[in-house]
């Protein structure tokens, strides 16, 4: 029945096309991903590496500062990822409401997306001066003794999020606005003359409908705070000593010890937390998604 | 009354919004026009000299105009890389819609971990150093390429899903070439997701600090971020030199911005709702 | 002369079979329409006689030329979207000069076969427009005009019609006809609705499940269907067809007759049914009878017909217009 043609088309779509770019993703980041699992078990001087086992993972998790760095990554990325989650939903609500400036409002919120997170954090290090700084000054003036942002350890952390929230909510704002305007307005007419108040409204009606929004804020937010360097070394270089210290930045002080190897093992373990938190999530996602 | 209330609560939200967002930013101006004593006092007050030209040219003369060697680095690299990354990733977002291969499924999951995944650092160095790529500008832009080329090739595939196939067809009858089909009808019709692309990637390259920290460290190759860095430990009892050189940081995102915001807009939100 | 040879065509995607096994001849100059329902296989028909799609096996012959493997530009066809296709960032100009500037023709040349081409759609006065620009109709032609330059053997048209409103369909009907006419070239036409096959055809081609079911003249079709498929799809209103004791009595398996070859009449004659309901067009009326021997019966008749719902009458056939189909 079906033969096969003597000479097969050519498709108009040719598979070179992916090759310059699969070549550059391979080489500088693809094969460095895959070597890193070897490098990750050795003691490596980036001329040789010797082999040592599973060391370098019994180091990171044996040393308290080196845990404390992958407990304060956990609690960076769900603090930050929550904040952005609910600040951006509510902003977003109020930013499409009939509201006075509301374009110029949008724009104010979304600016610090695009701006330098080394000179953001540089400025807000600067604002958060225990004595000196515009944040505790004015605190003062309202008769608050405010806290040491960022010297008191158990709340350095925190300050540095609060900071990525303020830096990024702007982002999650944009996507909830883009999922608001998608829900037809015919949904609010309807549930108005069923008699729902503003507040049912938006429980009954926004949140489930802007779900796929919430979703990307959610999982981008997390990938972005497990991630995070940037911010937190220009503020407190993982200060003070480990408290506000995660992975991305063991692997900076490691990589700049001269411990390739353990600093390459704090990689490998930043990559399983990545995936064994995005991966379950992306799939449960997915299955409400199937059985809604 | 009671009509009011939610748009006085609304207001006064909105307010504190405004000045919570804008305040750093007036913070950041007017501290970087103040005389160094001034400024070292950290507080919210005007300047009494108005000193933005000095502090301008001293941030500029400052370590051998090296403020100057970093603009044009970073120039370099992010032209270079956004260009490069344009058409690479239009033409593997490109094959990636139209044609239904198995190497889709590969090409799907190195989209994903390039998403995802952090860089494995060390390793990356090692090889930099091996290709004689370590401590230059084309090793930062094929990094900055390797490293961006997902988000980019994902915005390209969702765009390029809304151009029929038919056009791709009725090209093919006129006798173009694959090629042709791509450089001739398909690009020029990406015309709005490339300006997206190169607003977007311009700033996310511009503003990036942690691999040049990485793989481009040392005085020549120096960028604009790692500047800003190297001040902040050098500045400390400068403060209106250190916050000038935020100022010239914040500037060009913010020029982009005001030109093109509606493709920013877009961008971020189109690469963000699929991502 | 014949200019297009079919041959044993089928095409299958993976498992599925949808073309399953074609021949046909066209000759020279001939207007031929591909009908059928969705899914039939005439639209995949036609994108592998344009090359869009392989066949699976069998022979493509275009002018003498084994094209079977032939790339689609080298075939010696055009053809017209469904959508225009036409390229959004060109003018007018550009897009009927595309196939030509990629062949690296002489400027003059392209020139001046553009201009003819305007010509002949009347399309001179837009040529520095773009798509956008254009109506629906207007549109149409371009993507018609960059078919006429590449002076094709055989001109493909797939459904070109169905994204105009009624009327300019009906006018766009009568400006292909008349290209056709002018022009004395090979047209293959494919749509799924019978009127414009019966209006426009030299040849209707119709296509059920994958196989040709009858080739012949719109009216010859109309006459003499061989198939209940093809008794039901030629003709509007739908041939009524029966199967059960009429077509056992008439010694046949299914037994049809049209709505126009149907008399009626208080008095007496064939069947006896009651009117359902009446569709007055104008000049004919539709008539739905229910008829308790055979199901639903509909009767084309005169605009002005005495009768109303509810009325008790009597239906018989014309006879010799009768079809009895043995499947």
């Amino acid at each position: 029945m079906a033969q096969t043609s003597p000479r097969s088309q050519k498709s108009p779509y040719p598979l070179w096309f992916f090759v310059p770019a699969a070549v550059i993703h391979g080489v500088f980041f693809l094969a460095p991903t895959v070597k890193s699992f070897w490098y990750s078990l050795t003691r490596w001087d980036l001329s040789t590496a010797e082999f040592i086992g599973l060391e370098n993972f019994r180091q990171f998790f044996s040393e308290p500062f080196l845990v404390q760095g992958l407990v304060n990554t956990l609690i960076y990325a769900v603090t930050t990822s929550g904040l952005k989650t609910v600040c951006g939903l509510l902003l977003a609500v109020l930013l499409t409401g009939n509201i006075f400036a509301r374009g110029f409002l949008r724009t104010v919120v979304f600016f610090p997306v695009l701006v330098s997170t080394i000179g953001i954090g540089i400025t807000f290090t600067v604002m958060m001066h225990p004595t000196r700084g515009i944040i505790n000054v004015a605190l003062e003036a309202l008769g608050i003794d405010g806290p040491g942002w960022l010297t008191n350890p158990s709340l350095a952390l925190f300050s540095v999020a609060l900071v990525d929230l303020w830096k990024g909510v702007g982002l999650a704002t944009l996507i909830f606005i883009a999922g608001l305007a998608a829900i037809s307005t015919d949904y609010y007419e309807a549930a108005r003359i069923d008699g729902a108040t503003r507040f049912q409204q938006f429980w009954r009606i926004t949140l489930p409908l802007v779900r796929p929004a919430t979703v990307t804020v959610v999982t981008l937010s997390l990938i972005g705070g497990l991630r995070s360097f940037d911010l937190i070394w220009a503020m407190t270089r993982g200060g003070p000593g480990f408290s506000s210290d995660v992975v991305a930045s063991v692997i900076y002080k490691q990589y700049q010890a001269g411990f390739y190897g353990l600093s390459t093992a704090g990689n490998v373990i930043l990559f399983a937390l990545i995936v064994a938190i995005i991966l379950p999530l992306t799939l449960w996602f997915n299955r409400r998604e199937v059985s809604q | 009354m009671r009509h009011i209330r939610p748009y006085i609560t609304g207001g006064i939200t909105l307010l504190f919004a405004a000045v919570i967002f804008i305040l750093p930013f007036l913070f950041i101006a007017i501290q970087a026009m103040k005389s160094k004593s001034e400024a070292s006092r950290l507080n919210f007050s005007l300047p009494q000299e108005w000193l933005f030209w000095q502090n301008l040219i001293a941030v500029f003369k400052a370590r051998d105009y090296q403020l100057l060697l970093a603009y044009f680095n970073s120039t370099l690299i992010t032209v270079a890389s956004v260009s490069i990354l344009v058409i690479l990733s239009a033409m593997v977002g490109y094959i990636m819609q139209r044609r239904r291969t198995s190497w889709n499924a590969i090409a799907q999951i190195a989209l994903f971990m390039g998403l995802m995944m952090p860089p494995a650092v060390v390793p990356t160095i090692g090889l930099l150093q091996d290709l004689g790529l370590f401590k230059t500008i084309h090793g930062m832009v094929l990094i900055q390429v390797a490293y961006n080329l997902s988000f980019s090739t994902l915005l390209y595939r969702s765009f390029i899903s809304t151009i029929p196939r038919d056009l791709d067809e009725a090209a093919l009858i006129d006798g173009a070439k694959p090629w042709q089909i791509f450089f001739r009808v398909i690009l020029p019709l990406l015309k709005p997701v490339t300006v997206t692309n190169i607003v977007v990637q311009s700033i996310a390259i511009f503003n990036d600090f942690t691999n040049p920290l990485y793989y481009l460290p040392g005085k020549e190759n120096v960028t604009v971020q790692l500047t800003l860095y190297n001040f902040q430990s050098m500045y400390t009892s400068q403060y209106n030199l250190l916050f000038m050189n935020i100022l010239l940081v914040t500037i060009p995102p913010l020029i982009v911005f005001i030109f093109f915001n509606r493709q920013i807009v877009a961008g971020m939100t189109a690469g963000a709702v699929k991502g | 002369m014949t200019n297009l040879t079919l041959t044993q065509i089928r095409k299958a995607f993976g498992a599925l079979e949808v073309i399953k096994g074609i021949d046909l001849d066209v000759r020279s100059g001939e207007f031929v329409v591909f009908v059928g329902p969705s899914g039939c296989g005439k639209s995949t028909l036609l994108r592998m006689i344009a090359g869009l799609e392989e066949a699976s096996s069998g022979t493509i012959d275009i002018g003498g030329a084994d094209v079977t493997y032939a790339e689609p530009s080298k075939r010696g066809i055009a053809m017209v979207f469904q959508s225009y296709a036409l390229y959004p960032h060109m003018t007018v100009a550009e897009n009927i000069g595309f196939g030509l500037s990629l062949a690296r023709r002489p400027k003059a040349e392209i020139e001046a076969k553009v201009r003819a081409a305007a010509e002949t759609l009347q399309l001179t006065s837009l040529l520095d427009r773009k798509p956008k620009a254009l109506s629906g109709g207007q549109r149409q032609r371009v993507a018609i005009g960059r078919a006429i330059v590449r002076d094709p053997k055989v001109f493909l048209f797939d459904e070109p019609l169905s994204n105009l409103d009624a009327s300019l369909r009906a006018q766009m009907r009568l400006e292909i006809a008349e290209l056709h006419a002018r022009l004395k070239a090979t047209m293959i036409y494919v749509t799924h609705d019978q009127t414009e096959a019966m209006t426009m055809a030299d040849k209707i081609v119709v296509l059920n499940g994958g196989r040709i079911e009858q080739v012949g003249s719109p009216m010859e079709l109309y006459r003499n269907p061989t198939t209940p498929f093809v008794a039901g799809f030629i003709g509007s209103p739908k041939m009524n067809l029966y199967g059960g004791p009429i077509a056992e009595r008439m010694g046949c398996a299914t037994y049809g007759i049209r709505p126009e070859h149907i008399r009626l009449s208080n008095e007496a004659g064939t069947w006896q049914g009651r009117v359902r309901h009446i569709e007055r067009l104008g000049a004919d009326a539709i008539l739905y009878l229910d008829v308790p021997e055979l199901g639903e019966m509909i009767v084309r008749t005169e605009g002005e017909t005495p009768f109303s719902p509810g009325t008790i009458l009597w239906a018989s056939p014309i006879s010799g217009a009768e079809h009895k189909f043995a499947a």
